[in-house]
């Protein structure tokens, strides 16, 4: 089957005046239709900059400076403003990492979804797209007559549902969700999440869940891939890195969260600072992190392989993990 | 909505009265004040001055005279005055605040209209030649000494080029024989303004009401818009008051232009920096997102809010535009409030200069209001 989504070595490259952050270096995954993936890794390794690189929501310092983002077999990084508007929302949708701002605060809530229903589908009426916006309240748990309220009358959890309304109101192929709950309560989280994962199954959409809690991708996530400065370290079906992971930088992931399952697990952190993207090293970048690095960690940067089918490692010394788990355990 | 009106409409009449107060009690504790100038001519007799002081009832304690001269005012029973006896206050007033009115209305919605669309376009497109150039034109205007503008306007309009009247209200060579007088024909004007301005907002609100399309509403605004302006020109160049309004509206070019410089620099800077913050915000990340236009984006998301601490700027810099205007009335000789207000005081004319002051005020705080009431119902998280 031919993925929706085919990202081909991405770099995302930052200009700044201290130099350039690799935010995206050479990230390359796929993304079929209906699957859902998670993009997984700690707060500022480039998660949401390999997002706003496929929405081409690019900051004004920001630049692709190598790769291709394949999109129903288009090459979103080559689209012109006009081309990448209609794919925008109708086809790729976003909810943003700052949800909350996410709506503007003069129009009602309702207006802007339609607004963008009418953007896309200029043979949809004004009433139709209301209908349709009634419809997308009820699936995402919204009393409909809210639609004329505006932002500032709803509460955080409402405006949430309202924004998983609106990036469904195009029937998108996939949906991008960064970090879609972190600013709810862990229970309207977990509720929020599971709504979404039932609707994305119902209309057999694709999506990309944004997070650094990888207990929370993985109740949501079919596949896993895992980030580090700026890299893609780790990426397998939900299973595979849950139970063989074999990047020391995701067990360490799974080790510094609780599951949400209540099944207990000692709260360790990952020991040292987190990186730098500035300027980054030619060097495998957890290696400052890693307790099994050698020599070799410092002096060249790790291929990203696959070392069992669809299971894919940058790491010098995935086997050594192994067993190191397994001897813990 | 209407209690918020209303509430504010209570707080206007309280400023007003303590307004009312300063204007009094400045008045009377000038020196050479009203009292003075009746009393100290020498060839007075005792009889006769205690009798004019009875007259004015300036025998009365401050606080009587003060309690009288509010009844006076809210029953709009302003005196007679001096310079122009026995013109009561009120005509002269009545005549010469539409003509303020008008001017700084035209001149203040010019300027709003290109400072905001400039500021919006600087924001938009950052970094390029243009953008500094206007806002270093911005300050320069911003800041520059009102009346050396105007006199660097008045000079190359209307002497360098020679292609603007450069004072009064009208050309008096035209109007020797006519038969209605310049207010006649400018109370028209006014008219005409107006109904045209109302047709415009009636059209918008039905346009947004009837349609949810862009295009669609824009075709009902203009086409509205040109209709209606169609048709006020055509009964104005049918009417025989057709050149005398041009001849007016003629004169107003040059002190309509020197308000916008004076005052578009700031909307321009102001919106500038709003549009840069508001591009920042997340929502405009989303409208982008959401697949529309550039243009859709920056217009009816990044600048209506971004509009909002314009306005709030606007209602600030108020008092600035009513001293500006007095200098370019004057210096324009447009009878207007500010030049009322200048003569009178000059002339000791204390009925009128208070009477002037007065509904100056009343004109800033109705001012106010509107523009209150426009925020009101731009930024519907103040609403109520
Ligand atoms: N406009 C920008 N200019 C320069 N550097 C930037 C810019 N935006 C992000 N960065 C840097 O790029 C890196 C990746 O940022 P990004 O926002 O993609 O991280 P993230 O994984 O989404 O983090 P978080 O979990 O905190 O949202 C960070 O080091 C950040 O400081
Ligand atoms: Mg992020």
């Amino acid at each position: 089957m031919r993925p929706v989504l085919e990202v081909k070595n991405l770099k995302m490259y930052y200009n700044t005046r201290a130099g350039i952050v690799k935010a995206a270096d050479d990230i390359s995954f796929t993304l079929a239709q209906g699957e859902s993936m998670g993009l997984v890794g700690e707060s500022g390794c480039g998660k949401t900059s390999v997002s706003m690189s496929i929405m081409r929501l690019l900051a004004e310092n920001a630049n692709i400076v190598n790769g291709n983002i394949y999109f129903k077999g288009k090459d979103i990084v080559k689209l012109n403003d006009e081309e990448i508007n209609k794919i925008r929302w109708a086809g790729i949708a976003m909810i943003f990492q700052a949800a909350m701002n996410s709506l503007n605060p003069v129009y009602k809530v309702g207006d802007q979804i339609i607004e963008a229903i009418l953007a896309h589908e200029p043979n949809v009426t004004f009433e139709e797209s209301r209908a349709r916006v009634a419809e997308l309240y009820k699936l995402v748990g919204l009393d409909p007559k809210r639609m004329d309220n505006y932002p500032h009358e709803y509460s955080g959890g409402m405006k949430q549902r309202a924004i998983i309304a609106m990036s469904l109101s195009c029937n998108p192929d996939i949906i991008i969700a960064d970090e879609p709950t972190t600013a709810l309560d862990v229970i309207v989280q977990d509720m929020i999440l599971k709504e979404m994962a039932k609707i994305q199954k119902k209309l057999n959409m694709s999506m990309i869940y944004i997070s650094h809690d990888i207990a929370v991708i993985a109740e949501v996530a079919e596949k896993i891939a895992i980030m580090y400065a700026g890299k893609i370290v780790e990426l397998s079906d939900a299973v595979t890195v849950f139970k063989k992971p074999a990047h020391p930088y995701t067990v360490g992931l799974m080790s510094s969260f609780p599951s949400i399952h209540g099944e207990k697990k000692k709260l360790v952190t990952i020991p040292g600072e987190p990186p730098n993207l500035l300027n980054a090293p030619d060097h495998c970048r957890f290696a400052p992190r890693c307790p099994f690095a050698t020599k070799e960690c410092w002096e060249k940067m790790p291929l990203y392989e696959e070392i069992s089918p669809n299971h894919f490692v940058a790491c010098f010394h995935p086997q050594n993990l192994r067993k190191q788990v397994s001897k813990d355990a | 909505m209407l209690k918020y009106i209303g509430k504010r409409l209570v707080q206007i009449f309280i400023l007003l009265v303590v307004y009312v107060a300063v204007v009094f009690f400045l008045l009377h504790s000038m020196p050479g004040g009203i009292k003075a100038m009746l009393t100290t001519n020498p060839n007075l007799t005792p009889q006769a001055r205690d009798s004019i002081l009875h007259a004015f009832g300036l025998d009365q304690s401050l606080w009587v005279q003060f309690l009288t001269y509010l009844k006076n005012i809210f029953t709009l029973n302003l005196g007679v005055s001096f310079s122009f006896y026995p013109t009561p206050v009120w005509s002269i007033i009545a005549e010469r605040l539409p003509r303020t009115i008008f001017l700084f209305a035209t001149a203040t919605l010019i300027s709003f209209f290109i400072g905001f669309s400039s500021g919006k376009s600087l924001a938009w497109k950052r970094g390029k030649v243009s953008e500094y150039v206007a806002t270093i034109i911005g300050v320069i205007t911003y800041t520059v000494f009102t009346p050396l503008l105007i006199f660097v306007l008045i000079w190359f309009f209307g002497a360098y080029l020679g292609i603007l009247p450069i004072n009064q209200f009208l050309n008096p060579d035209l109007w020797v024989n006519t038969t209605f007088d310049a207010q006649t024909v400018f109370l028209y004007l006014l008219l005409t303004v107006s109904i045209v301005g109302a047709a415009i907002l009636f059209s918008f609100i039905v346009a947004q009401k009837v349609s949810h399309r862009v295009k669609t509403k824009k075709i009902i605004l203009y086409t509205s818009t040109a209709i209606a302006s169609a048709l006020s020109i055509f009964w104005w160049a049918i009417s025989p008051y057709g050149i005398y309004g041009a001849d007016i509206i003629w004169h107003m070019v040059l002190p309509v232009l020197s308000v916008a410089i004076i005052s578009y620099a700031g909307t321009m800077l102001v919106m500038r920096d709003s549009m840069l913050e508001t591009i920042k915000e997340d929502f405009i990340t989303t409208a982008r997102a959401k697949g529309l236009p550039d243009k859709v984006v920056r217009d009816k998301h990044a600048a209506r809010t971004a509009m909002l601490p314009v306005i709030t700027n606007f209602v600030l810099s108020m008092g600035f535009v009513v001293s500006g205007g007095l200098i370019t009335e004057s210096l324009f000789s447009w009878p207007g409030m500010g030049m009322t207000l200048l003569n009178a005081t000059l002339a000791k004319d204390y009925p009128l200069a208070s009477g002037a002051l007065i509904f100056t005020g009343i004109f800033v705080l109705f001012a106010h209001l509107v523009v209150d009431i426009v925020y009101a119902f731009l930024d519907p998280r103040i609403r109520y």
